[in-house]
């Protein structure tokens, strides 16, 4: 793998020129010989086939192994599989409720990163766009909650869920992902980058910060918008601890806490754990897709035609 | 603004301090000290003196149980349940994951028909989540009213406060050994609810293969080891012998070697005797001569297993809930009591079940765990799944388990019991068994010395000792 | 909202940077403002983040092993972690481990996101391929690079081997169990830093590189002067969180080495969990999260400093 991490990393070295090199100039394509070009093209797609066959080993061993008759890990992964089976499917769905744990999953993991890009976006623009003071010491506020590690905050968070008598439902499991600062601090950042000129304009329109905020910034943030929304579903898609220590009924079980159940205490059915990766994969896969389509999208209206 | 904020940070501490103070009831007298019972499971406690109910060892809780079951005191445990013993309870464990659930199941269902007052919620965690999940549960005030315990996680619990003492206990159902194992000066505080020992299990027809003498009860560490060098094979992958490199077999090779584990009043650890450097290199010199290293995949999950079931492994130390995953091996296989040095020993766990110090429902809770422990329905399903052995004394009830055909010397698994030894126990368990397993597998892969690693885990569970 | 850049920004990428509002933000009606746009996200910080951390500080001042009542301890907590040489040594492998990934993968993340800006065949899909790791389970991708970075019988050994070069032992040997943990991690998380670097690299207008192309640019010119410039928000956050999550570094030590081979990679994180929740030492943990704010609070505040210094807004 370093030899593939290796090849990967001097591709990358050599690539910032040739890519710049082509991005976005067939009218006016700075003299190079094509033949050059057509071998550079050909060795970074080479390269990214190499990069990509890596990146996607994992997940291809992991369908393999899902499908793989009693399938162990003995033997080390292999991409071959005598006697396909889904019975390591059938048994994931008989032993846990995984249609409703998924759907708890997808619930939650919708709702939070719909509030946080709510709340981000409008945190980020009282931070990129309004000026007040001591704005300085609030957003440092705001980074220092992200700087305690979970694994600390857990237990006085779980007691604080209780003597609000909360623990146990489908809030207490949104309630620490309502609002990330690491989603404020991206969303900051991407609306501070935005021409100034474009509110100066608005505003001698006679536009308030509400309107400048919803028809101007936000559809100019979309590929920033995307990035939170990836990084705020998948937080808690694969969100573990919290659920465990807050969740007690069946009923609002969560992916991570489904999967860890299928490992018993001293043997483990790995093609039933691996077809719960795989299930588990899935929909954030298909969250991401969707994401990308929304920063290109993003890229097509800030108007680069 | 800074200011603002120091003041918020002020407020929500006091706030929290108020509620952890609210929260944490049930352990604000003071909690019962350890009993001496540390290796051995000999420790004569006197198990009639848990009558003495009135003497509330667990605060406010403890008073609670106490008025209850004084009204329930006359019943007698299992066969006429009292009628005035009712309520729903929520009962947490984690053995029967990954396989058990239906039996545990079944065993919830008798207990609620003949006792129709009560109902139990089980909850079931995986092992590895178990502890994160009642000690936030516990520090929270939200346990479930009844759970299980392993029994190296035995003594913190009843030490903190957190385990309610169980009342006018009948331990005539129960093995002796067992039983003792959780009372704590003569107060139980705990009820075992299954155990299982540690055998040597052996792949016959690799033995018949090479022409060795297969085990016996009466090998000793010597004949192990010559046994597994003929057996050991690297070219075809097959090894001789499996033990893991870890604190649980540790103590065990270290009492076959009769060696002490702390000194006599528990003030030092004493394992670091020549003794106990001696069984250490029993366990490390295995590592990469007759046994596969760390690096060849050892400690991986279920590595030992696959490498036995795939006919690659000549003798495996582990424990008798593997007989289920053997089942249906295509070689043959058997298991003896495991060899000794200078003395025989096996390993033996058990796992308890305890009320919560908290629980609002103790009586119900430990109507539930009295039958969970020791009724009949519970021996009858245990033995027939060939989940973890019913704890009970009366050994003429575990006949159904001697009758099933694999392995052939099932009997091995009741005589290992007569030289069982239980794992040593502190306050500070996981930390100990982190420093003993880092000196050990430190020794194995040659990083360290025994000699150098073990008289440091020595020093480190000495001064948990102190607390 | 084509209209929207309808005046190109000059060819130089380099601004002054403002922050002031807009003209007349001042008094209640701005103050108003600031509140609608802060509270939604304020709140919820506060109450289920700020809350707790003011009671870790709290915790951090008790003997506390979470089944039986605290016991108040001062600073005896501090004291205790500030004396034990295995403290420093948290620090050290925690930043050690910084060190090697943070370069890794932020090199690895931009070049992949510099290719994959190109208009290629198959774009959608590499960008999906080099994203998948991120959404893989950390179970799933240790079993994987344990595998592949086996001492014994691994391919990256193997490998190593054929070219005659050493062959580690890597997650068995203390001194190479790190490295394994980095490289696992860096490959893991390219996909990561890949998306951020795109979503910056796609809002640097055309123009800007079609401009200076006219001026007679070349590529590399281009990439040093315009985009790296104009990248730099986007690689001022990377470096920000990452340094953020890497001195919280968990997970991946958690299933790959378990702090292990003897102790070689126990990271800070990874000490409170086993103190919080394996050792019954929680006011030992919550001691140490907040000697572990402190270093961390120390390195944001230091890189939000120079912020001014290196990152340019278009």
């Amino acid at each position: 793998m370093p030899s593939a991490v290796r090849h990967f990393t001097t591709t990358l070295a050599e690539s910032p020129e040739p890519v710049t090199d082509r991005r976005g100039m067939p009218p006016r394509r700075i003299a190079r010989p094509a033949s050059r070009i057509t071998v550079g093209r050909i060795a970074l797609y080479l390269g990214l086939i190499a990069c990509a066959f890596v990146m996607l080993f994992p997940f291809l061993w992991t369908v393999v192994t899902s499908i793989t008759p009693g399938g162990t890990l003995s033997q080390g992964p292999t991409l071959f599989v005598k006697n396909p089976t889904l019975d390591a499917y059938r048994t994931l769905f008989a032993t846990l409720p995984m249609w409703r744990i998924v759907l708890n999953s997808f619930a939650v993991a919708v709702v939070a990163t719909v509030l946080q890009l709510i709340t981000g976006s409008m945190a980020g623009y009282a931070f990129g766009r309004m000026s007040f003071r001591g704005r300085g010491v609030v957003f440092g506020a705001y980074l220092a909650t992200l700087m305690v590690p979970l694994q600390v905050l857990v237990v006085p968070l779980f007691i604080e869920m209780k003597v609000l008598t909360l623990q146990d439902t489908y809030f207490s499991l949104l309630a620490p992902s309502m609002a990330s600062a690491l989603g404020v601090f991206l969303l900051k950042q991407a609306i501070e980058a935005l021409p100034r000129e474009l509110d100066e304009a608005a505003v001698i329109d006679g536009a308030g910060h509400l309107r400048i905020f919803t028809t101007i910034v936000l559809p100019l943030i979309r590929p920033s918008l995307a990035t939170v929304a990836i990084l705020a579903f998948m937080a808690s898609w694969n969100s573990f601890l919290w659920p465990l220590v807050v969740i007690r009924s069946p009923e609002l079980m969560t992916l991570p806490l489904g999967l860890s159940a299928l490992h018993g205490q001293y043997t483990t059915a790995w093609d039933v754990v691996m077809a719960g990766s795989v299930v588990s994969i899935i929909p954030i896969a298909v969250v991401y897709v969707l994401a990308q389509r929304h920063i290109i999208a993003g890229l097509a209206h800030t108007g680069i035609k | 603004m800074n200011r603002n904020r120091i003041r918020l940070l002020a407020a929500g501490t006091g706030l929290l301090a108020l509620l952890l103070a609210a929260c944490s009831q049930g352990s604000a007298s003071q909690p019962p000290s350890p009993a001496g019972n540390d290796t051995t499971s000999s420790s004569p406690a006197p198990v009639t003196s848990s009558s003495d109910t009135a003497s509330a060892a667990t605060g406010s809780a403890g008073d609670e149980t106490s008025g209850a079951s004084s009204s329930a005191a006359s019943s007698a445990p299992e066969s006429s349940s009292a009628p005035q013993v009712t309520g729903d309870i929520t009962y947490m464990e984690f053995s029967s994951n990954g396989g058990h659930e239906k039996d545990l199941a079944a065993i919830v269902d008798a207990f609620e028909k003949a006792n129709p007052g009560i109902t139990v919620t089980v909850q079931t965690l995986p092992y590895a989540d178990y502890f994160t999940k009642l000690q936030t549960a516990i520090a929270g005030g939200t346990a479930a009213d009844a759970f299980e315990l392993d029994y190296q996680h035995f003594v913190s619990y009843s030490s903190s406060g957190a385990l309610a003492e169980l009342p006018n206990v009948d331990a005539t159902p129960y093995k002796k050994s067992l039983i003792d194992a959780f009372a704590v000066d003569g107060k139980q505080f705990g009820l075992p609810e299954s155990f299982s020992d540690v055998v040597l299990f052996y792949n016959k027809t690799l033995f018949d293969a090479a022409g060795v003498d297969t085990p016996t009860d009466d090998w000793t560490w010597a004949d192990e080891k010559a046994a597994a060098e003929k057996l050991t094979d690297k070219a075809k992958g097959v090894w001789g012998d499996y033990q893991p490199i870890s604190y649980n077999e540790f103590y065990k090779v270290l009492a076959q070697n009769g060696g002490q584990f702390f000194n006599e009043d528990k003030t030092k650890a004493t394992f670091d005797s020549p003794a106990g450097i001696e069984a250490a290199h029993w366990l490390t010199d295995k590592s990469g001569s007759v046994m596969p290293t760390a690096a060849d995949g050892a400690g991986t999950p279920d590595f030992d297993t696959n490498l036995f079931k795939d006919g690659k492994l000549a003798m495996w130390h582990t424990g008798i809930w593997m007989f289920g995953a053997l089942a249906d091996v295509p070689f043959d296989w058997d298991i003896a009591v495991e060899p000794g040095n200078t003395t025989k020993a096996s390993a033996m766990f058990a796992n308890a079940v305890a009320v919560s110090a908290s629980s609002k429902n103790a009586a119900a809770a430990q109507k539930w765990l009295e039958f969970l422990t020791s009724s009949d329905a519970m021996v009858n399903t245990r033995l027939g799944s060939g989940w973890e052995l019913p704890p009970i004394g009366d050994e003429s009830k575990l006949g159904a388990y001697l009758d099933q055909p694999k392995p052939a010397n099932r009997k091995a698994v009741f005589d290992a019991l007569d030289n069982a030894v239980l794992p040593p126990t502190i306050e500070s368990q996981q930390e100990m068994q982190d420093a003993i397993d880092d000196a050990l597998t430190g020794a194995a892969a040659g990083n360290t010395t025994v000699e150098d690693s073990l008289p440091a885990a020595a020093a480190t569970v000495t001064s948990l000792l102190g607390g | 909202m084509t209209t929207a850049t309808a005046q190109p920004a000059p060819v130089t990428a380099r601004r002054v940077r403002h922050t002031r509002g807009l003209p007349g933000d001042r008094g209640w009606r701005n103050a108003f403002w600031v509140l609608v746009f802060l509270l939604p996200s304020a709140v919820p910080l506060l109450l289920f983040t700020v809350i707790p951390m003011g009671a870790s500080i709290w915790v951090s001042l008790h003997k506390w092993n979470l089944i039986s009542a605290p016991k108040y301890a001062g600073v005896d907590n501090y004291v205790r972690l500030l004396h034990d040489p295995q403290t420093g040594k948290l620090f050290l492998h925690t930043l050690g481990y910084i060190a090697g990934y943070l370069p890794l993968v932020y090199l690895g993340g931009l070049g992949l996101a510099v290719m994959l800006n190109k208009k290629l065949a198959g774009r959608t899909f590499f960008r999906a391929a080099v994203f998948l790791p991120v959404i893989t389970s950390w179970v799933v991708v240790a079993l994987v690079w344990q595998w592949l970075l086996n001492p014994a019988n691994g391919v990256v050994n193997a490998v190593l081997g054929a070219l005659h070069l050493g062959q580690p032992g890597w997650w068995t040997d203390p001194d190479w169990a790190m490295p394994s943990i980095i490289l696992a991690s860096a490959w893991k998380d390219l996909g990561f830093v890949m998306v951020i670097m795109l979503a910056g690299l796609q809002a640097i207008p055309s123009e800007l590189q079609e401009a200076a192309t006219v001026d007679g640019a070349t590529g590399w010119q281009r990439f040093r002067r315009i985009t790296l410039p104009l990248l730099s928000p986007s690689s001022f956050f990377v470096v920000v969180i990452s340094l953020i999550n890497g001195l919280q570094v968990f997970d991946q030590v958690f299933v790959m080495t378990g702090g292990g081979p003897q102790g070689a990679t126990q990271v800070v994180v990874g000490q409170i969990y086993n103190l919080t929740f394996r050792y019954g030492r929680a006011g030992d943990a919550a001691a140490l999260s907040w000697l572990l704010f402190v270093l961390i609070l120390v390195i944001t505040a230091a890189q939000l400093a120079g912020q001014r210094r290196w990152v340019t807004h278009a």
